[in-house]
């Protein structure tokens, strides 16, 4: 008798869904869209947390040689670095061999990607450890003046400007994902009243024969949640596709490889992701019909 | 049994459609509500399905005050009455024995009782050989007997029609109050709005007559106009 029931409920939710093709197939554009955009910026703000955390581990400055300096400039170059204030002794020389297999052991599963590089694109860098972190600028600014430096990288400014940058894109996140989630719930709430509206009559019959409001209300419900279940699937595989090709492409960049970041793997949000998706469609869905079915109860 | 006492209706629109509205309908009673158009009699049967919400007086249906009654229990009291409507509303997209078994479905019947029901009730509204059809493929009067298959498929303890020969011609009219009068035999309470005074008077069957919201007669064996 249980089965019976749900048995009807879900062959009524799924006959609602495919009523409607057009509204169904807008609203699912839409719940979509609301979960792409989650997905974007869930992907950026975690990766920029990531990073924050990575760099915190290392409180030092890196200083990159132009790729063509000498030996005997670098010789030089370090014993200049060395002789400024606030520089602990010994500063440490990585090669470009050495800089391009940390890059490699950075990619982890993805080391094949490296093999169309030459570890010859890769610079020369210093090491440089601090003994008066409060002089980090003043040190960064001499080190600047210097020949043949490229480009220094100091984890105390990357880590302000990235908390500073993962603080707003949380906050953009939040208030585009409340934007987006109106609107869903405004637009699956019309494609349910749609259905709702086009069975009126069935449903006023069995409001007189004694229907309860839940059995009325569940099988547009099951509608909402199926719709907010295609869209989690359909966004999932979006977001898993397209975030593996951007996350593969950035892990070449020779930008991304010298500030030494390291992109989390799909795998590593997935859990997150999924979960996010399925409350906000099953939620949106519940709320969208919820709302679309207060007027017509009322028999 | 449904019981008025002193109810009144007036509707947002400021129309008083019922006015101090006192009667008791006993089980087992077949009464007729008459008057003219727009005199209150939907409005009345609207106040007994719990549809319309009385601006005062009270109404109770088989022993239980309804005024009070908790929207959510409305379902409950509703499966105490089968409901039958001048327009049949048939689901068109639904077979006739569909139509009927749907009625025991939303009260989550057991399917093993759904099978033995529906083929007793269309048996006793005469609909056995039609049960396959959809209902645009049946008669005026056949429809409205699916109705009525369908009203009694719970074994409601009354039945409430609002004009059920309204659309019907005079003979399939005939046939349709036969067969609530023979469902009234079988012990359950009937109630009809009607405008057919042939049919009433020849019945001789208690009759309530309203006249501009207020019930001007009531009378055992009574005809349609005084
Ligand atoms: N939902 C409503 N809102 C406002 N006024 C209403 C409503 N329903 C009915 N009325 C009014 O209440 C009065 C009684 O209407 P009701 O439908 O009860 O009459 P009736 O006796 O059933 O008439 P008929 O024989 O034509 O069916 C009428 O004046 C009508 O206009
Ligand atoms: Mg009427």
């Amino acid at each position: 008798m249980k089965y019976n029931v749900v048995g009807y409920f879900l062959s009524e939710g799924f006959r609602n869904v495919f009523k409607n093709k057009k509204s169904t197939f807008s609203c699912l554009g839409v719940m979509c869209a609301t979960m792409l955009m989650f997905g974007l910026f869930f992907a950026i703000g975690q990766n920029i947390t990531h990073m924050v955390e990575n760099i915190e581990d290392s409180q030092a400055i890196r200083v990159f040689a132009n790729i063509d300096t000498s030996e005997e400039d670098l010789e030089r170059m370090k014993a200049e670095i060395e002789s400024i204030e606030g520089v602990e002794p010994g500063i440490k020389l990585v090669t470009p061999e050495e800089a391009y297999n940390e890059m490699k052991e950075r990619l982890g599963d993805k080391q094949d990607a490296m093999d169309i590089l030459e570890p010859s694109i890769f610079s020369y860098s210093y090491v440089i450890t601090l003994s008066d972190l409060d002089l980090n600028d003043s040190i960064q600014e001499q080190i600047m003046k210097l020949d043949n430096i490229k480009r220094i990288t100091s984890s105390n400014q990357t880590i302000r400007a990235l908390s500073v940058i993962g603080k707003w894109v949380r906050i953009v996140t939040g208030v585009l994902l409340a934007i987006l989630i109106v609107i869903s719930i405004f637009i699956i709430s019309n494609t349910i009243k749609l259905t709702v509206h086009a069975r009126r009559k069935e449903i006023s019959i069995m409001k007189y024969v004694g229907a309860t409001n839940s059995f009325v209300r569940t099988p547009f419900v099951i509608e909402g949640v199926i719709i907010g279940i295609m869209s989690s699937v359909i966004s999932l595989l979006f977001v898993g596709g397209a975030y593996n090709w951007c996350a593969n492409r950035m892990r070449l960049s020779e930008t991304i490889q010298t500030i030494g970041v390291n992109i989390l793997s799909f795998n590593e949000l997935f859990a997150q992701i999924i979960m996010v998706y399925v409350i906000l469609g099953v939620g949106i869905g519940i709320i969208g019909s919820a709302i679309s079915m207060r007027k017509y109860l009322d028999v | 049994m449904i019981e008025f006492k002193n109810v009144s209706k007036i509707y947002s629109t400021g129309t008083e459609a019922v006015h101090g509205a006192t009667f008791v309908i006993e089980k087992g009673d077949f009464a007729f509500l008459v008057g003219q158009s727009g005199s209150g009699k939907s409005t009345l049967i609207k106040l007994i399905l719990k549809e319309e919400e009385p601006t005062e007086g009270t109404i109770i249906i088989n022993g239980k005050d309804t005024t009070f009654l908790k929207p959510s229990r409305v379902p409950y009291l509703r499966r105490s009455m089968g409901v039958v409507f001048q327009d049949f509303r048939l689901l068109p997209d639904k077979t006739v024995y569909d139509n009927v078994a749907f009625a025991m479905n939303i009260v989550k019947a057991a399917p093993r009782h759904i099978r033995r029901q529906v083929p007793m009730v269309l048996s006793l509204v005469g609909l056995s050989s039609k049960a396959k059809a959809y209902p645009e493929e049946l008669s005026g009067g056949e429809q409205q007997r699916v109705a009525l298959a369908r009203a009694l498929v719970n074994n409601p303890s009354m039945i409430i029609a609002d004009e059920p020969t309204g659309n019907l011609d005079p003979e399939t009219a005939w046939e349709i109050m036969t067969l609530l009068n023979e469902i009234n035999l079988r012990g359950t309470t009937v109630v009809i709005a009607t405008h057919a005074k042939d049919i009433v008077d020849a019945m001789k069957k208690r009759v309530i007559e309203i006249e501009k919201g207020i019930i001007i007669r009531d009378d055992r064996k009574g005809g349609y106009s005084k």
